[in-house]
C-alpha cells in the first residue's frame, strides 16, 4: 500500500529535484504510454503532454491544476517555444488523471513552472526534432538543413515547406532521439513575451466547467449536515420533516474519518437539484456529542500560545553561534496572527458515481494522487478501480491540496445509485475549512552600544498542521519557513530559532505562502522595529544587514537551495525606488517596505506602501508597489496579474480575516463575518519585475507575505505598530 | 411545483420547479446554463448576478416565479460571440485569474451601462462592491470597465 500521508514539502522536494539543471537525453514520462505504430497512426504523441493530429492541430496538456494562477498559459508557451508552434493554434487541455507519473499532477509551493520547465522544452524540442527528421526523410535531405517555422518545416535549401501535420504519422514511426538541442533563451519568441490566457474567451463567455458546474447524466445532489466539532459524534438524526418533499430522493448518514482529512460525521440529504437539497437540509433534527468542542475557544488559545512562547522552544529548527553568549540590549516584541479560511468563490464540492467495486470522481485537486491514494486506503477500492475526471478550479489558494468533499461523497454515493454532487454551501465552506492556523511570535534581539544586530530569537507556538494531516507521529511539526528556520538573508551572528506545537481541535491546512506569510509577517515587523528603536532608516537599516552578503547553500527538505541576499538587496531597492522613499512627501503621509525570500520557488519580493494618516489609528492607502524577482519570466502579465492578486489577499489578511472557534464551533459563516477586500477599497498598485536571466522561479503565493508588513511598517513610520492581525482588532480603520 | 415559462437569453425554456426555486438553481441545475455561479446564496458576493429586463440582479435571491414573463441575460447570452464591449475590454485586459466571480463581475458591469452610459469613480465603486474576487482581479476590472466606458461612448 502506498504511502497515503502527504505535505507540501514532498512536492517541494519534487521540484527541486526537477530543477537541477538541464539533463539531456531522459527519457520523458509516460512516454511508453504512448508508443506507437505507423499503422494506428491518428496523431503524433510523443509524450504524455503534446499531440498533433494528422490535420497539424497540437493540442498541448497541462500536467498542473489551474486554479487561477496561469499555468494553462505558462505551461503550454514553454511547450509551444520548443516545438516552434503559434500558442493561438494550439488546444489546451487538462492532461487527463492517470496520464502521468505519480506525482506529476501535484499543484502547489509556486513549484509548477519550476517542475515543468525542462521537461517541456525538452518534450517540444524532442516533437519538433522527429518532425523534422521526418521531413529530412521525406526529401532526401540531413536533418541539419531543415529548420522549423511556426507549424512547419522548412528545407532551406530549395525553401520547400510541410506543414507539421503532413509529417506526423511519418514522426510517429521513427525512434526517439535520446538527445536534442534546445534553443538559446535569446531565440525565445513566446517565453518572456505577453500572452494571453488561453481560456480566456471561455471564462468570459460562461463556457467554462469548474467542478461545480460539471454535469453527469443522471447525477442528483447532497447537502450535508455536518458535526458542528471536529471528532463530535452522530448520535441521531430525525427526517421525517422531509417525507413530503418531492424531490428530495434520501437520506444517508456515515462516520466520520481522522487524518488526512478529519471528515466528520454527516447526514447527507440527497435530492434532484442543488437548492432542495440544501433547504431540506435545514428541516433535518439531528443530535450530536459534541462535548469534545467544550472549552474550545480561540481566545483561551491565544493566551495559551503567549505563554508557551514564555518558555524554551518545544523543537529548536536553528543554531547559529551562541545566542546566549551576546551581550548587549535586550529588544523584544510579539506578535499574533489569526485562524484564517481560503474562501474561494467556488465553494467546495465533488461528484462521485459508485458502481460496485467501482468508482469515479469528477472535481478539482491540487493532489489528486493523494486523494485516490486515500480513497483507495480508505474505502479498498483497487487502483485500477478508481477513475478521476479533473476539472478547473475557481481559486486554490492551497484549498483544494485537501480533498474532504472527496471523502464525503463517496460515503454517500455508496449508499445511492447515481452519480451525487455533494455541495458545501457558503457557510459549510468557512466553517470546515482547514484553517491557516493561528500564531503568536515572540522575537528578541540583542543591540551592542553602537546598534549593531548582535542576536536574534524567534520563537513559534502555534497548532500545527502536519499534526492534523499526519497524526501526531509526524516528523514535519515545525513551521518555521519564512523565518529563521535555517540562515536568513540578514547577517546577524548568532541566531536561534524554535517552533511549539499547542494542539487545538480544528482542522488545519495549507493557505497560500501558508508559514511563509505568517513569519515574514513577524520578521519583516521586527527587523523595521529595531530600525525604529535605533533610529535608523528602515530601508537604509536592511540594506546594511544585507550588504556584501553572498549567496550561500542552505538545505531544505534534503535538497539544496540558495539564499541570495543580493537579489533580495535588489527588490528592496526596486520597491524603494518606485514608490520615491526619499521623497519629501506630503503631510500625514508615511510609507512602509518589507521583503523577503521565498527560496524553494527562487523567488524574492517587496513591497512598499504608502498610507495617509487621517485620524488615531485611522488611514487611507494610497499606493501600493510590489517587486518581484523571479528569475527568467515566462509569461509578463500572468506574473503581474499574480502580483496584483496577491495584494489584495494580503490586505483581506492585514486589514479584515479572522476565523474564530467557540466551544469547538467556528463562529464565522460567511462572506458577511468573515470579510474579504471589496472593489472600492482597492488602492492603486504597480508591479515591478527584476529583470533577470536566472532559472525561471515561482510566482504565485512570493507576492503575498510582504503586503502586510509593508502595511504595518508603513503604520509605525506614523507612530502607530500594529502587532497582531488583522488589524481592525486592535481598533484600526481605513477608507 | 409547477410549469413554469421563461425567457432567458431570447429563448423560451418551459421548466417544472417549485415556483419559490431560486432563479439560479433553475438555470444551473434545470436549464444547466453553468455560467452563472453559485458562490453564497446570500447576497454576498455577486458570482449569481444576471440581467433581469437588462438591470443586474442576484439571481440567488430570485425566487424564479418572480422572472416569468421578464428578459433574463445570463454570461452566455451577453453577446452572440463573447464580443459585448465589457467582453471585448475584459479580454484586452486580461482581467480573469481562476474565472469563477467574472460572469457575475461582467454582468454586474452591464448592468450599471445599461442605465449610466458613464458613470462615475463613485458609482463605479459603489456597483463592483457588491462582487468579491478572491484572485484579487479588481485593478483589472476597474480598467477594463473605463475602456469599455470609451468604446460605448465613441
Ligand atoms: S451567490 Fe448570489 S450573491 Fe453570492
Ligand atoms: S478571478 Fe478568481 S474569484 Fe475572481
Amino acid at each position: 500500500m502506498k504511502k497515503t500521508s502527504i505535505d507540501r514539502r514532498r512536492f517541494i522536494k519534487l521540484g527541486s529535484l526537477a530543477s537541477g539543471g538541464l539533463v539531456i537525453g531522459f527519457s520523458l514520462p509516460g512516454q511508453s504510454l504512448f508508443t506507437q505504430t505507423p499503422f494506428d497512426c491518428e496523431y503524433f504523441q510523443p509524450s504524455a503532454y503534446l499531440r498533433i493530429d494528422k490535420k497539424g492541430k497540437v493540442t498541448i496538456f497541462v500536467a498542473k491544476q489551474e486554479s487561477g494562477q496561469g499555468v494553462d498559459t505558462a505551461l503550454p508557451m514553454i511547450l509551444a517555444e520548443e516545438l516552434d508552434v503559434d500558442l493561438r493554434d494550439v488546444n489546451v487541455e487538462i492532461a487527463p488523471y492517470g496520464t502521468l507519473k505519480e506525482g506529476e499532477h501535484d499543484t502547489g509551493g509556486s513549484q509548477s513552472v519550476m517542475q515543468m520547465y525542462d521537461v517541456l522544452r525538452k518534450a517540444g524540442a524532442t516533437a519538433k526534432a522527429m518532425i523534422i527528421s521526418a521531413a529530412a526523410k521525406h526529401w532526401g535531405v540531413k536533418p541539419e538543413i531543415c529548420a522549423a517555422d511556426n507549424g512547419t518545416v522548412v528545407n532551406t535549401a530549395n525553401m520547400a515547406r510541410l506543414n507539421y501535420g503532413d509529417l506526423v504519422c511519418d514522426a510517429a514511426a521513427l525512434p526517439v532521439p535520446a538527445e536534442v538541442g534546445l534553443k538559446s533563451p535569446k531565440d525565445f519568441k513566446l517565453i518572456g513575451k505577453t500572452e494571453k490566457r488561453t481560456g480566456l474567451k471561455n471564462i468570459l463567455t460562461g463556457k467554462t466547467k469548474y467542478g461545480l458546474d460539471t454535469k453527469v447524466p443522471g447525477m442528483v445532489y447532497a447537502a450535508v449536515l455536518r458535526c458542528p466539532v471536529q471528532d463530535g459524534k452522530l448520535i441521531s438524526f430525525d427526517d421525517s420533516a422531509l417525507k413530503d418533499m418531492k424531490d428530495v430522493l434520501k437520506v444517508v448518514s456515515y462516520k466520520g474519518t481522522a487524518a488526512p482529512m478529519h471528515v466528520r460525521d454527516g447526514v447527507a440529504v440527497i435530492a434532484t437539484n442543488s437548492w432542495t437539497a440544501l433547504k431540506a437540509r435545514d428541516l433535518v433534527r439531528v443530535q450530536w456529542d459534541i462535548t469534545v468542542g467544550k472549552g474550545v475557544n480561540t481566545d483561551s488559545l491565544f493566551k495559551a500560545l503567549e505563554e508557551r512562547t514564555k518558555s524554551k522552544p518545544q523543537i529548536q529548527v536553528f543554531d547559529k553561534g551562541n545566542v546566549d553568549k551576546a551581550q548587549g540590549e535586550t529588544f523584544t516584541a510579539q506578535y499574533s496572527e489569526p485562524f484564517l479560511a481560503h474562501a474561494t468563490i467556488e465553494p467546495m464540492n465533488c461528484i462521485a458515481a459508485v458502481n460496485g467495486d467501482k468508482v469515479e470522481l469528477w472535481g478539482g485537486f491540487q493532489l489528486p494522487d493523494w486523494a485516490v491514494n486515500t480513497i483507495i486506503k480508505e474505502f479498498g477500492y483497487k487502483k485500477e478501480n478508481v477513475k478521476l475526471n479533473l476539472t478547473l478550479m475557481g481559486g486554490g489558494f492551497g484549498r483544494r491540496l485537501h480533498f474532504e468533499p472527496a471523502l464525503e461523497v463517496v460515503k454517500i454515493a455508496q449508499q445511492f445509485d447515481k452519480p451525487v454532487q455533494v455541495i458545501w454551501d457558503r457557510v459549510d465552506d468557512t466553517r470546515f475549512d482547514a484553517f491557516r492556523p493561528a500564531s503568536v511570535h515572540k522575537l528578541e534581539a540583542k543591540l551592542d552600544k553602537n546598534g549593531k544586530l548582535l542576536a536574534w530569537q524567534h520563537h513559534i507556538a502555534g497548532p500545527s498542521i502536519s499534526i492534523m494531516t499526519e497524526g501526531p507521529d509526524t516528523k514535519n511539526l515545525a513551521e518555521n519557513l519564512g523565518g529563521a528556520d535555517k540562515d536568513f538573508w540578514y547577517d546577524v551572528p548568532n541566531v536561534r530559532t524554535g517552533f511549539s506545537s499547542v494542539n487545538f481541535n480544528i482542522n488545519r491546512g495549507w493557505l497560500r505562502a501558508v508559514e511563509i506569510c505568517v513569519n515574514t509577517f513577524a520578521v519583516e515587523s521586527f527587523i523595521d522595529e529595531i530600525a525604529l528603536h535605533l533610529k535608523k532608516d528602515p530601508l537604509a537599516y536592511r540594506l546594511s544587514l544585507l550588504e556584501g552578503r553572498p549567496a550561500f547553500d542552505v538545505r531544505q527538505y534534503g535538497t539544496i537551495v540558495k539564499q541570495e541576499p543580493q537579489r533580495i538587496a535588489g527588490v528592496l531597492k526596486l520597491a524603494a525606488e518606485k514608490i520615491g522613499w526619499t521623497d519629501k512627501r506630503e503631510p500625514n503621509h508615511f510609507v512602509g517596505i518589507a521583503t523577503h525570500s521565498f527560496i524553494f520557488a527562487r523567488a524574492y519580493a517587496a513591497h512598499a506602501i504608502e498610507i495617509e494618516v487621517t485620524g488615531d489609528k485611522k488611514f487611507r492607502i494610497k499606493k501600493i508597489v510590489g517587486a518581484i524577482d523571479c528569475g527568467l519570466v515566462i509569461n509578463p502579465d500572468g506574473l503581474r496579474n499574480q502580483m496584483e492578486g496577491a495584494i489584495v489577499f494580503g490586505l483581506s489578511q492585514v486589514l479584515k480575516g479572522e476565523i474564530t472557534v467557540q466551544d469547538g464551533k467556528v463562529a464565522e459563516d460567511g462572506f458577511y463575518s468573515y470579510e474579504l477586500l471589496r472593489f472600492d477599497e482597492m488602492p492603486p498598485v504597480e508591479i515591478y519585475t527584476v529583470d533577470s536571466k536566472e532559472e525561471p522561479g515561482g510566482v504565485g503565493e512570493v507576492g503575498l507575505p510582504t503586503v502586510s508588513p509593508a502595511l504595518c511598517n508603513a503604520l509605525a513610520a506614523a507612530g502607530m505598530r500594529p502587532r497582531n492581525l488583522p488589524i481592525r482588532k486592535d481598533g484600526y480603520s481605513w477608507s | 411545483m409547477a410549469s413554469i415559462t421563461l425567457n432567458v437569453n431570447n429563448k423560451e425554456y418551459t421548466v417544472d420547479a417549485d415556483p419559490d426555486m431560486p432563479l439560479l438553481w433553475v438555470l444551473r441545475d434545470k436549464l444547466e446554463l453553468t455560467g452563472t455561479k453559485y458562490g453564497c446564496g446570500v447576497a454576498s458576493c455577486g458570482a449569481c448576478m444576471v440581467l433581469l429586463d437588462g438591470a443586474a440582479v442576484y439571481s440567488c435571491q430570485r425566487a424564479v416565479a418572480t422572472c416569468v414573463k421578464k428578459k433574463i441575460t445570463t454570461i452566455e447570452g451577453l453577446s452572440e460571440d463573447g464580443t459585448h464591449p465589457l467582453q471585448k475590454a475584459w479580454e484586452k485586459v486580461g482581467v480573469p485569474q481562476c474565472g469563477y466571480c467574472q460572469s457575475g463581475q461582467i454582468i454586474a458591469a452591464a448592468g450599471m451601462l445599461n442605465k449610466y452610459k458613464r458613470p462615475t469613480e463613485e458609482m463605479i465603486d459603489q456597483v463592483m462592491s457588491s462582487n468579491l474576487c478572491r484572485c484579487g482581479t479588481y485593478h483589472r476590472i476597474r480598467e477594463a470597465i473605463h475602456i469599455a466606458i470609451e468604446e460605448i461612448n465613441k
